[in-house]
């Protein structure tokens, strides 16, 4: 074989040949790739044509969600999505470029909030008040929702689909053989921290890795603490970071970590990889969103449970964080009705409640009935509409690049906590740079 | 001296015919080649290159504002604690990769410079790292570095007692463990390129000296050494810009963190630009690592083709 190939390459005859065969080849591959290289999509595609939408949901039980809504659409519709997957922490930093790019997505997965208003600010976003008026989502959407999906110009932009209750979750199993009981108030809590180590347990399961998880435990030092119109004017960068009262939102955190109370080393794990320990019955709590409920091992998940994070200061109104998840379309995207189609089929009802149906957050649309609820989101829900305010959670309620310093700063404090006056101090300078800029 | 003149001939030789270049078709042939490359690099390469350089001298946020604030950025970037840190971090990287890869690489590019059995073997065994995608090597890495990770059970079970050591999770270990990662995989890489030189290092030479009573250590050190510094030239350059550009494996196994402790200048850059939207800032960063490899290719350059010059 090895032989007449060499003997073909050293006749300058066949090596004509050859080259007159190679270029006739070269030309027709691409016009062979062109044809088959119609998606299916768009030889399936009736007449509205596609609808691009960027999603986020990379872990599996949310992509597999997000998949089987876009087929459900597809069948139905006259527009056909095209879904494109990214891994979700490369989302959140190459959204940026999708939506400035020349040709957008039509729909894309974001939160609501600031992180939004920072697009909507920007002008790249489609205003939605027609949907909302068409579709009747004003009615049917809670109040605090509906406030988060606005920009500062007060339209609408975003369309919210899913929202989710944060809490410490536990092991009911360990705690009746520890004979444990829910905290209510700052010291049962301590409490209970001081009676996991004594029997040999890591009291509170953290990851680091991604230094969001820390900024969980500060939003809700800082609303019980202090109050959640305190937290949410933080947010805004109305208050000084090295105020007294922020001081003081770090003093139970301070006290949490003389006792040893959480994973050594959380910097070395993923939340993820957090998980572990706590399924594996190492640590006692977990303070996350009811999203973990996914990263549990499904055998295991009926020895799941949660409450609410204890008060601190008495008679403080209670805030949760509940960050919402939705949709929202690019200002220039190609095919405005069909993002404004895909938009209403996402926020309508009926769609939310499949999505819950098939394991997802609960539903933002309040016509969806809370008895498809399981026990544990049913109880979230409640806990949700029990409170006073709904906070979307750090890094999506306050500026991108304040939330990078400031989570940085909460690892930085985490390992050095007598360095807290300067921390704060330093993070002060950059809330007045970053907000100085903003106005 | 005698002096020597070569045929004229027609073609080739600059000068020896009396028409101007672009009638020349024979000399002018060369560049009309270089046209089309030249073209696409000027867009591709050499244009970002200087957008980004006046990009630094922006407030631009990569979607809505670009207006030109003068040296701002800089002087931002200088008093900026963040910066000072991955600036020395940086200097770790360049200093750990311009010296164990190349005495490790030579080292055992020396061993395994022979025909013995098994020599393939291990040749390809130490270079497979550069073959792996860094991204790979960064998260198994990051596995065997945790708590309760390969590394630290292994010295358990050695009778190590006590807390694991948390490779990635201590400030003062941090970059020093990614650095581990990274070199891993980069001794591979100088081995090879050693290789290749040794191959062209003329044996005779060494056979001579050996005959005139030379020691091996006299031998390596007085001639294949030497004969050795073109390659050295290339792989220090390479291990210069590879240290500078360390972004993948930092992103992987910390994202910078904890807090900033293992941060470098091109994951500054990247978090800067595509995180908080300062495109300026970022650019600014650009600049300055840029400047800073070629402050130091430039002078090791200049250093050792100085010393060539006078053969």
């Amino acid at each position: 074989m090895s032989r007449s190939l060499s003997r073909i390459m050293q006749s300058n005859h066949t090596r004509r040949e050859l080259a007159r065969r190679g270029a006739a080849f070269g030309v027709s591959a691409p016009l062979l790739a062109g044809f088959a290289g119609i998606s299916p999509a768009e030889a399936l595609a009736q007449d509205g044509g596609t609808v691009q939408l960027a999603s986020y949901n990379s872990d599996p039980a949310p992509r597999a969600r997000m998949e089987g809504a876009v087929e459900l659409y597809n069948e139905s519709s006259d527009y056909t999505i095209e879904l494109n997957t990214t891994e979700h922490e490369a989302f959140k930093l190459a959204i940026r470029t999708y939506l400035a790019s020349d040709d957008p997505p039509d729909v894309l997965t974001w939160f609501a909030g600031n992180r939004m208003r920072f697009f909507s600010s920007a002008g790249l976003l489609m205003p939605l008040d027609d949907l909302y008026a068409a579709n009747g989502w004003e009615e049917a959407y809670p109040k605090g929702i509906l406030a988060v999906s606005k920009g500062r110009d007060g339209s609408y932009y975003f369309a919210p689909t899913s929202y989710y209750h944060w809490a410490i979750w536990y092991r009911p199993s360990m705690f009746e053989e520890l004979g444990l009981e829910i905290p209510q108030n700052w010291e049962q809590f301590l409490g209970l921290v001081d009676a996991l180590s004594e029997a040999g347990k890591i009291p509170i399961a953290i990851g680091t890795l991604a230094p969001w998880t820390a900024a969980a435990w500060f939003d809700y030092f800082n609303m019980r603490v202090n109050s959640p119109e305190f937290h949410i004017s933080l947010c805004d960068g109305e208050v000084p970071y090295n105020s007294p009262e922020v001081k003081a939102a770090f003093e139970p955190w301070r006290e949490l970590l003389d006792r040893k109370a959480f994973l050594p080393q959380p910097e070395a794990y993923s939340w993820q990889d957090a998980v572990t320990p706590f399924a594996q019955g190492d640590a006692g709590l977990y303070l996350m969103g009811r999203f973990i409920v996914d990263q549990f091992p499904d055998e295991l998940e009926d020895d799941l449970d949660f409450f609410r994070f204890p008060t601190i200061t008495e008679g403080v109104p209670v805030g949760e964080d509940a960050p919402t998840d939705g949709f929202f379309a690019a200002v220039e995207a190609s095919n405005p009705e069909g993002a404004n189609d895909v938009l209403a089929f996402l926020g309508s009802a009926e769609t939310q409640q499949w999505f819950v149906e098939q394991g997802g957050s609960p539903a933002v649309h309040q016509d969806v009935p809370l008895d498809i609820y399981d026990d544990i989101t049913r109880k979230g829900v409640e806990m949700l509409q029990q409170s006073d305010l709904i906070a979307q959670f750090y890094d999506r309620d306050t500026h991108p690049e304040m939330a990078s310093h400031g989570m940085a700063a909460f690892i930085e404090f985490w390992n050095n906590p007598d360095e807290l006056d300067r921390i704060l101090d330093e993070l002060d300078e950059v809330r007045q740079r970053v907000y100085e800029s903003e106005s | 001296m005698a002096e020597t003149t070569l045929p004229t001939r027609h073609t080739g030789v600059s000068g020896s015919t009396h028409k101007p270049l672009w009638r020349d078709a024979h000399r002018l042939t060369p560049y009309v080649f270089l046209i089309l490359p030249v073209t696409l690099y000027s867009i591709w390469v050499i244009g970002p290159m200087f957008y980004s350089v006046w990009m630094s001298f922006t407030n631009s946020d990569g979607v809505t504002r670009q207006e030109f604030i003068g040296l701002d950025n800089y002087q931002r970037l200088f008093q900026d604690d963040i910066f000072w840190t991955s600036f020395f971090n940086n200097i770790k990287w360049l200093v750990s990769f311009i010296t164990i890869p190349i005495v490790a690489g030579l080292g055992l590019a020396l061993l395994l410079n022979n025909d013995l059995p098994g020599t393939r073997f291990f040749k390809a065994g130490f270079f497979s790292p550069m073959v792996v995608s860094s991204v790979v090597i960064g998260v198994i890495w990051s596995w065997m570095y945790q708590p309760f990770g390969l590394i630290n059970e292994m010295l358990a079970a050695l009778g190590r007692d006590g807390m694991p050591i948390g490779f990635l999770a201590d400030p003062d270990l941090v970059t020093w463990s990614i650095i581990g990662a990274a070199l891993w995989r980069q001794v591979g890489y100088v081995m090879l390129l050693y290789l290749a030189g040794l191959k062209n290092v003329d044996k005779t030479l060494v056979e001579a000296s050996r005959v005139d009573g030379a020691s091996s250590l006299r031998s390596f050190r007085d001639i294949v050494l030497p004969m050795l510094q073109p390659v050295t030239v290339i792989i220090v350059v390479i291990s210069i810009i590879d240290a500078l550009r360390s972004f993948d494996l930092v992103n992987i196994m910390t994202r910078g963190g904890p807090y900033n402790q293992s941060n470098v200048l091109a994951q500054m850059m990247y978090i800067e630009a595509f995180q908080n939207y300062n495109m300026g800032y970022g650019a600014a960063i650009a600049v300055v690592l840029a400047l800073i490899s070629i402050v130091f290719i430039f002078a090791y350059l200049r250093h050792m083709l100085k010393d060539e010059m006078e053969f």
